[in-house]
């Protein structure tokens, strides 16, 4: 039988720990949650030498202390699940904070492997690190990798399949001083009268943390049996000062091994530092940021024209051959006007939401987007948010499931919430048709500034909602932060893809299930009762639309719109499709502009008000369900759901009134 | 010079950190970081209180919130 090896993947954020993750495991990945949280969990595996390795990505910490969810993770992980080796990955070009972590993993006692990263970008500056000496003073087998090229990953697996083999425990940790190593020893043997404690933990370790006044560590001893025998002596001592020193004696022995290891390993003015200057320069960065904005956007549509006209064309020719070649005309119906109309007309956004998806993992991959979140910070500290909450801001225009996700990293709860919350008003891919086809109809060559001023007005009733809430149901100031600038880099176009193919496979998801389902219904509501003309007045959509239209009717709007606004929620697109079966108008939107412009109940006023509604009212389900599982409640789910509704309702009704008067009315 | 709060700096000055005025996990976080005292520290960009500072070899962005936390002695040799 072969041999299976567990190897936890640890390392800082930002040290290329993905990229050799990615290289490691190829597409053999699952991604899923750890349990209670909603941090992602990596696993993948890995065959090599007749041995397999399964490899966890651990969430990328600075240290392990119990700051943030992610470092709990880490640790969690590696003390209970025991994997048989920890490879942590080191960013060489800046090993005197990597090694920090180092420091803190080796007390855990489980065999660590350093994987010596990104040695090129060391050496081209100049440091030559002598990574056999780096393992003697660590006593730990350190490797020299370049993650995106793949250079030096062989020898890492046959480092981790020959420490495995051995299965020693990892021994050597840094002494802390006569003074704290003496507090450490008495600690140890008090610790050491609770078999459960002895038994699960790395002893010296649970001393340690519990000295620097580790919550969760001093939780789990507060349930022991030694917790009063504990508490006695910490009570003896200064903690405050000695958390400080033991910080200090860390840094202290990385002080004393880096020097003997490696030649510069001190940084200069960089090339990095010289782009900062500029680009988060008080003046230019936000210019540079907005060109970079309008690039983006330009790109996505420019680039995604051709595929788009290609997905169209391939659809349209499916409808055809349905048509044609199936007799029964209940199935040829169903699948035509429902499968193919509601799904094709969806598909056709994907290229757009893919190539933004890519332009951002190449911003976020070069390091950029760090630097846009900091100049996004005086802005968004006017409106009560950390400048993180920029990022998912930006996701948004994509899809909003993906960005609420990305406000993991927001450490502050109602940061956090309130990021969540105002998502949904960024216009996501999803609501492009719906603009795209009104705005088309009703304002010929204006549809641009229209579709623009609707990304823009999404934009003010975030800031405004954010600005709100933070006023009312969720005081506070914007907590202030510490986020890493990454060092500049070229990103790799394999992690770029596999991190845009991450992303908008949520969203493909989506177009195949969700919308898919929802189209059928939609059909199905429009060919019901039996024997009603499609889509007709007489159907059940018609009737849901009759009953709803006295709520829309203040907007300039009629029982179709209605209809097509309920489905809409299944998904934004959807509000197009319906209207094409409404209408009775089938594939190719020719026919359904035609009737949509022939339609006496609709005027530039409505239309404008239909395209402010789908803007606002509510997330989608799938949105909605990412609220939900985000927040951990139905209640924010349901707040987000009321709330969108109140302000779509009010801003289109302004709208309709605004519009009538100044364009001369219905 | 007299130490102040790092927020106060401007860009391109360095200084060594005296400091650290935050509550324990907040510290320790600035501690794993590097943010540790002697250590020195270069401010790369300041905008309204909010800066970018170079610390060993990393580049951070704190808020002003958080900058003002850290106490700092500038060199007076400011490049």
């Amino acid at each position: 039988m072969k041999k299976t090896i567990s190897v936890a993947l640890t390392g800082n954020p930002n040290v290329g720990k993905t990229t050799v993750f990615n290289t490691i495991t190829g597409s053999r990945q699952h991604v899923g949650n750890w349990p209670g949280v909603t941090v992602e969990k990596k696993t993948g595996r890995c065959e090599y030498a007749d041995t397999s390795i399964e490899v966890t990505d651990l969430p990328g910490t600075y240290s392990l202390t119990a700051y943030s969810a992610d470092e709990v993770i880490a640790r969690n992980f590696i003390i209970e699940d025991n994997p048989d080796v920890v490879v942590q990955v080191v960013d060489a070009s800046n090993l005197e904070r990597n090694l920090y972590l180092t420091m803190q993993l080796a007390e855990l006692g489980r065999p660590v492997i350093v994987a010596l990263n990104m040695v090129d970008v060391a050496e081209g500056r100049g440091d030559t690190i002598d990574e056999k000496r780096l393992s003697e003073l660590l006593a730990m087998p350190v490797v020299r990798t370049v993650g995106t090229s793949g250079r030096g990953l062989d020898r890492l697996l046959e480092t981790i399949i020959a420490v495995a083999a051995k299965g020693e425990k990892h021994t050597h940790t840094i002494g802390y001083g006569d003074e704290a190593e003496a507090l450490i020893s008495d600690l140890v043997r008090i610790l050491d009268d609770d078999p459960a404690l002895a038994g699960g933990y790395p002893l010296r370790w649970l001393a340690v943390r519990a000295i620097e006044g580790d919550s969760a560590v001093l939780a789990l001893i507060e349930k022991s049996s030694v917790a009063g025998a504990v508490q006695a002596r910490l009570q003896q001592i200064d903690l405050d000062e000695y958390e400080a020193l033991l910080a200090d004696k860390r840094y202290e022995a990385i002080g004393a091994i880096l020097p003997q290891a490696c030649t510069m390993c001190v940084r200069k003015m960089t090339g990095s530092d010289m782009i900062d200057r500029v680009v988060t320069n008080k003046y230019l960065g936000i210019p540079i940021f907005l060109a970079l904005m309008w690039g983006a956007f330009q790109l996505t549509f420019a680039v995604a024209e051709p595929f788009m006209a290609g997905i169209e064309y391939v659809f349209g020719w499916l409808g055809e051959v349905v048509a044609g070649s199936i007799g029964n005309e209940w199935l040829a119906s169903l699948l035509g006007d429902g499968v193919i109309g509601g799904v094709g007309g969806v598909f056709v956004f994907v290229p757009n939401i893919f190539i933004l998806f890519l332009i951002l993992s190449i911003l976020e991959g070069s390091g950029y987007l760090a630097r846009a979140a900091f100049i996004m910070d005086r802005l968004m500290y006017v409106i009560g948010l950390p400048g993180k909450s920029f990022i998912p801001m930006l996701m948004g225009f994509g899809c909003n499931v993906p960005a609420i996700m990305s406000t993991r990293t927001i450490e502050d709860d109602r940061d956090r919430l309130i990021t969540i919350l105002v998502n949904p008003f960024i216009s996501c891919g999803a609501r492009l048709p719906v603009y795209i086809l009104f705005a088309g109809v009703f304002f010929g060559r204006d549809a641009g500034n229209v579709i623009f001023g609707l990304y823009a007005l999404g934009i003010v009733v975030a800031i405004l909602s954010a600005k709100l809430f933070r006023c009312t149901i969720l005081p506070g100031e914007s907590s202030p932060f510490i986020m890493e600038m990454p060092p500049y880099r070229i990103p790799t176009i394999k992690n770029a893809m596999l991190n845009m193919w991450e992303k908008g496979s949520m969203y493909l998801k989506k177009a195949g299930g969700i919308i898919l389902i929802g189209s059928l219904i939609v059909w199905f509501l429009a060919s019901y009762p039996a024997g009603v003309e499609y889509g007709s007045e007489e159907s059940f959509a018609g009737m849901i639309g009759h009953l709803l239209e006295p709520l829309v009717s203040p907007l300039g709007l009629d029982w179709k719109i209605a209809v097509a606004l309920i489905f809409g929620f299944v998904a934004k697109e959807i509000v197009v499709s319906s209207l094409g079966v409404l209408y009775g108008a089938d594939e190719g939107s020719a026919a359904l502009s035609d009737a949509l412009l022939a339609d006496p109940a609709l005027s530039m006023a409505g239309a404008l008000a239909v395209m402010v509604f789908v803007l606002l009212y509510m997330p989608c389900v799938a949105t909605l369900g990412v609220i939900k599982k985000e927040t951990g409640s139905w209640r924010w789910a349901g707040f987000s759901v009321l709330y969108g509704l109140v302000v779509a309702w009010i801003l289109a009704f302004a709208t309709f009134h605004l519009a009538s008067y100044f364009l001369g009315g219905a | 010079m007299a130490s102040c709060p790092l927020s106060l700096l401007s860009a391109g000055t360095t200084g060594k950190i005296t400091g650290v005025h935050a509550g324990e996990g907040l510290r320790r976080r600035l501690y794993a970081l590097g943010l540790i005292p002697e250590a020195t520290v270069t401010v790369v960009t300041r905008d309204r209180g909010s800066i970018i500072v170079s610390v060993c070899g990393c580049r951070y962005a704190l808020s002003r919130g958080m900058a003002m936390k850290v106490i700092i002695a500038p060199e007076v040799a400011a490049r």
